[in-house]
């Protein structure tokens, strides 16, 4: 009587479970999976949005159209310009951030609330305001710029094709650093005090301390952000959209810009499916790296 | 003596860096909030001042009534709560499953399935989902984006509820489930009254999440009737001259919810947070 009594309650543990996951997997499903299959698929298909009548098998050519654009290789360099100049910035500035905020003083909660809005505000609602403020015509920065005289004629940011990557870059990591300062800062606070005081003791310096002592107990926490920013900023669209939609002539077009422009613009849809499939492959390469980088660490720690 | 000293310097470090950090990253919200208040001659000049000669409520008049923001909101708004609710509700179940039969196999790829959708970015799923859309017959409408707005947040929800079920110690439920009550009246008396605080987080994030989307919005909505915000900002930029006062007032009015949830809500926000992506 009572194995069998025992695997009904296991079955009824197992029915609960699905029942409670069901309408998560139903939406991962149909909204994930079968979407990232269609894109794998189309990839090698001839599809096109209102042309229904291009049909059948391409083979590669979807991606040779796409590597044989004239602007692919400038958005593949754009691509990762903006994606390993905005981490890097993210990162710096996350982390000073993070240790200047890892004190105990006056108004420390009034300055963390400072320092974490840009994270909460819209990305168009960034993008907008930088683009008011860096005008060239009525921008308050080029009229404090002159005024200070660092510049002699107004600069215009995002319409000069050598300086708008750099300025949206600028803008990303304004709008994305916080995330960085309080991941690190949730992870200094579980670090022991007492190893910073023994340090302190035994006559180690603030950077000292900091470099031999916080830096490497914040591996594994970098490693997470660090390789989550690098996916979130380079499949970015929104940002480089909103503030330059790619231009000027091409400048700040990244890979993403080229998808949209391919299934939205040219409505070829095999191509921008071929595109994404590339980029898709990239992902998939830099997580089985990551995931064997977080191995590897937490291996080191046991 | 000596150490005191250094100590004092430190702190003026502290404060100087900090106060320079916080006009870094608070200065365009300032310089936002001015330029929504001043007139077009005060917008449209080469010598722009912190002050304003003759302050007016007309960029808001304009945006709000003549670009048809008002409708924008209310679009952005039921959008967005619809979307909070249903993943909020998702949530909660799938959490609690995750965190209760976590060693039956079916959760444990479930698990695996939410960590890896985490890591797809919509992007690349823009146009299968367009087309999906478009078969369903659903592209002008709320339905598009408050389908593609929850599915994306799932994942992290879950694991912000997962991680709060597991603090709770099973001997709550197994003390209901002697007092005679089943597992959905459990969940229902006794965990959802307890968890309110992450409830709040998730649900928070989830609406942000929403509220602040822009792509699918702009791609999926042709139409002003459907329209949210986020999209409305981007095209009325678009606009022959741009208007920038008006577009300031506009940005004001997209951040308002999120600053004031966040200056109430702060401490449940980043918690939640916190416990969600260590977890992802």
């Amino acid at each position: 009587m009572k194995p069998s009594r025992k695997l009904t309650r296991d079955q009824r543990k197992f029915r609960t479970a699905l029942i409670m996951l069901a309408p998560a997997l139903i939406f991962l499903a149909l909204m994930i999976a079968f979407p990232l299959g269609k894109v794998i698929h189309d990839a090698f298909t001839h599809v096109h949005l209102i042309n229904k009548s291009m049909t059948g098998f391409a083979g590669l050519e979807n991606f040779k159209t796409v590597i044989e654009d004239e602007h692919f290789m400038e958005a593949v360099q754009h691509t990762v310009l903006w994606t390993v100049f905005s981490v890097l910035g993210e990162y710096v500035v996350g982390m000073i951030t993070a240790v200047l905020l890892n004190q105990k003083f006056k108004g420390r909660a009034v300055f963390r609330t400072f320092i974490f809005i840009p994270w909460l505000v819209p990305i168009i609602v960034a993008g907008m305001t930088w683009d008011w403020i860096l005008n060239p015509e009525f921008g308050i920065l080029n009229y404090v710029l002159k005024n200070l005289g660092i510049i002699e004629t107004s600069i215009n940011f995002l319409g000069n094709s050598d300086y708008a990557l750099a300025t949206v870059i600028f803008v990303n990591i304004w709008r994305s650093f916080p995330y960085y300062t309080i991941s690190f800062l949730s992870a200094m606070q579980s670090i022991p005090g007492d190893l910073s005081e023994a340090a302190a003791i035994d006559g180690a310096g603030v950077f000292r301390r900091f470099f031999s002592v916080t830096l490497p107990q914040l591996r594994s926490v970098s490693l997470v952000i660090v390789f989550i920013h690098i996916i979130w900023t380079a499949v970015n669209f929104d940002f480089i959209w909103v503030m330059t939609e790619g231009g000027p002539n091409y400048a700040t077009e990244t890979l993403p810009i080229m998808i949209y422009r391919y299934s939205m613009r040219t409505f070829d849809v095999g191509a921008a499916s071929a595109l994404s499939t590339m980029m898709f492959t990239v992902m998939v390469i830099l997580f089985i790296f990551y995931y064997r980088k977080r191995t590897q660490i937490s291996e080191d720690m046991a | 003596m000596l150490n005191k000293r250094n100590r004092v310097i430190a702190k003026v470090i502290t404060y100087v860096l900090l106060i320079l950090f916080s006009i870094y990253t608070m200065f365009p919200f300032v310089w936002m909030l001015i330029s929504s208040f001043k007139p077009k001659t005060e917008i449209r000049t080469a010598t722009p001042s912190f002050t304003i000669d003759a302050p007016t409520l007309e960029n808001f008049h304009r945006v709000l009534f003549d670009a048809g923001f008002v409708n924008y909101i209310k679009n952005s708004l039921i959008v967005s709560v619809t979307a909070c609710v249903i993943s909020m509700i998702i949530a909660v179940l799938a959490g609690y499953a995750l965190s209760r039969f976590y060693k039956l196999k079916v959760v444990k790829v479930s698990n695996l399935a939410m960590m890896l959708s985490q890591m797809i970015p919509g992007v690349l799923l823009l146009v299968p989902l367009y087309m999906i859309m478009q078969m369903l017959g659903i592209l002008e409408s709320y339905r598009s984006l408050i389908l593609a707005y929850t599915t994306f947040v799932i994942p992290l929800c879950t694991f912000m509820m997962s991680s709060f079920f597991d603090t709770v110690p099973t001997a709550l439920e197994e003390a209901a489930e002697i007092d005679g009550c089943n597992r959905a009246q459990t969940l229902t008396k006794v965990i959802i009254p307890l968890s309110i605080p992450s409830l709040v987080s998730t649900g928070l994030y989830a609406f942000i999440n929403a509220w602040n989307e822009f792509m699918y919005g702009y791609i999926f909505i042709s139409t002003d009737t459907y329209r949210t915000l986020t999209p409305a900002i981007m095209l009325f930029k678009g606009a022959n001259t741009i208007d920038w006062g008006a577009l300031m007032a506009g940005s004001v009015v997209a951040v308002i919810p999120v600053t004031f949830i966040f200056l109430f809500l702060q401490r449940y926000f980043l918690a939640g947070l916190m416990a969600g992506s260590v977890k992802g």
